[in-house]
């Protein structure tokens, strides 16, 4: 009897394998999915231009344009991060698949993470989409900097904050789905998109500067108006975000965790 | 007939056992909503004092009982359809889908009753709890009464063709979310457009009035707040076309939610296995 030796992968190369794996999945259904992204990038630009009419009183006010485009870009990444992550999950627990990538021997943080780059890259181009097209339409008057990727990455990191909380609530909280269109309401309202967080009531824009992206797109903003990072760190948004974006990650890493643990042990992978 | 009756009680029955299930998220809602009404009446027009980096945070009760009017639709929409949504692609993605097909009830009629009462009862405690708490802070000025329950009445008929309409592209493409949400945001952003807060361009009001909650909203303006009849014919929140978009909402619903269910039934994606 001849014995075939198979070469077994090294752990790095394994756990290389399993992360891109999960990210290819999510890119591949994304790609699937293309009519339906395509289709809510055009409603996202359309309703961001209705909502300028509204605030502008009928008509576009430009420097207003300025001020809350770079959070059009916060909304959309944080809001498919969201939405894409719950959907997500939940068709896998639904369909039953949740139980069999937990087969798999590589730990939950390579599973996470694989999703996650697939839920950046899924929220990053409509993002990115839209800025771009009402960038170059209406032309802000932006001074466009390297230091400006700062808080643009953190903004992004953010917003996958953000999406894997709601990801590990929805191993927790029945129909957390139909909850999610009204955090993403928050996001949108709180975070920028309507008015800057600054203009709000005293009260009010404290309560805003926890809401995920809100301290991102001030400081975006800060740096666009041709300020820099350094009056970024100064009015506090650039340290506060920095906490946030550390603060968020840990509460999602920490929720994830305890709520796959928790259905692992109750038997929520799957539909009850 | 007694069989029919049967079935339509328990789906009602189930969509509200589904609406319990969910009352944490609605009390988890009902602040927002309540900071949203009144933060949002200062913004609208205020593009210039923006601009120039200050805004004034007047609390105007005509404004924010506007505001509430338009926000009625808004909820019922939101429970009706976003929920609906949820429920039917949680029934997809289990395979409990085709289950449907055993009742004796037709299938639209057993996706739309479910969720009818169970949304009309969740509107009503958030309307009712929101005007409770935006009263405390201005006073808010309707003039109550039943004529408003025509433009209600066709409100639901509307709602329930759009959730047909929504519950048909979940047939057919499943994972419809992105969409469903920003449809949802343009329904409550020409249902504001309704009534007389900001001055809008022609073309502006001629696609608001395609939308389903704008003229049925414009209806509510005039007989809770403009002090007219609902009888007067023409106009965005004339009776005729109130009663035209419910009608065509539900037909276009009816149409879309049979045509989705025709297509995945022809092709064996019911359910996702």
């Amino acid at each position: 009897m001849t014995a075939i030796t198979i070469p077994r992968p090294g752990a790095s190369e394994f756990a290389l394998r399993a992360f891109a794996n999960e990210a290819g999945k999510g890119l591949r259904l994304m790609w699937r999915r293309r009519a339906i992204t395509i289709t809510a990038v055009l409603l996202n630009g359309f309703m961001y231009l209705m909502i300028q009419f509204f605030i502008g009183g009928g008509h576009l006010v430009l420097p207003v344009l300025a001020l809350t485009l770079p959070a059009l870009f916060a909304y959309v990444s944080a809001a498919t991060a969201a939405l894409q992550g719950s959907g997500g999950i939940t068709e896998e627990v639904n369909g039953g698949t949740l139980e069999q990538s937990h087969l798999s021997p590589a730990r939950p943080v390579l599973l996470i993470a694989g999703r996650l780059a697939a839920l950046a890259v899924e929220g990053l181009v409509p993002a990115a989409v839209l800025a771009l097209a009402f960038g170059l339409g209406y032309r802000p008057h932006w001074v466009i900097r390297p230091d400006a990727l700062v808080p643009l990455a953190l903004i992004v990191a953010d917003a996958l904050g953000y999406g894997l909380l709601m990801t590990a609530l929805t191993l927790r909280v029945a129909s957390i789905g139909a909850v999610v269109h009204v955090f993403n309401m928050a996001v949108m309202f709180f975070g920028g998109m309507f008015i800057p967080i600054t203009l709000f009531p005293h009260g009010v824009e404290i309560v805003a500067r926890f809401v995920p992206t809100a301290l991102g797109v001030e400081a975006l903003n800060t740096t666009l108006a041709g300020r820099g990072l350094s009056a970024a760190w100064s009015d506090g948004s650039l340290p506060w975000l920095l906490v946030h974006v550390a603060g968020l990650a840990a509460l999602a890493w920490g929720t994830y965790l305890y709520t796959l643990r928790r259905a692992r042990r109750e038997g929520g992978l799957s539909p009850r | 007939m007694t069989s029919f009756l049967t079935a339509l009680g328990n789906e009602i029955r189930k969509g509200l056992l589904f609406a319990w299930s969910e009352r944490l998220q609605i009390v988890m809602e009902l602040p927002f909503f309540t900071l949203f009404i009144l933060l949002l009446g200062p913004m609208l027009g205020a593009g210039h004092q923006i601009a120039a980096g200050h805004l004034t945070w007047t609390l105007s009760s005509r404004r924010i009982s506007l505001l509430l009017l338009a926000f009625l639709p808004a909820n019922f929409f939101y429970f009706q359809a976003v929920k609906l949504f949820w429920r039917l692609l949680g029934e997809v993605q289990a395979g409990t889908i085709e289950q449907v097909y055993l009742s004796p009830l037709p299938s639209w009629l057993v996706a739309a009753a479910g969720r009818l009462i169970a949304a009309i009862i969740e509107t009503l405690i958030l309307i009712a709890v929101s005007y409770g708490l935006v009263s405390a802070f201005v006073t808010l000025h309707f003039h109550w009464t039943a004529a408003a329950l025509l433009p209600i009445a066709l409100l639901v008929i509307t709602g329930v063709g759009y959730s047909l309409i929504i519950a048909g592209m979940t047939l057919l493409w499943k994972r419809i979310q992105l969409l469903q949400e920003t449809f949802l945001m343009l329904v409550m952003i020409f249902a504001v457009s309704a009534l007389p807060l900001i001055t809008v361009p022609g073309w502006f009001a001629g696609l608001g009035r395609i939308f389903p909650a704008t003229s049925a909203v414009a209806s509510l303006y005039g007989v809770m707040l403009g002090h007219r009849g609902v009888t007067a014919l023409w106009g965005t929140g004339g009776l005729v076309w109130v009663i035209i978009t419910a009608a065509a909402y539900l037909t276009i619903g009816l149409g879309a939610f049979r045509l989705g269910e025709r297509i995945t039934r022809t092709r064996g994606t019911l359910g996702a296995y």
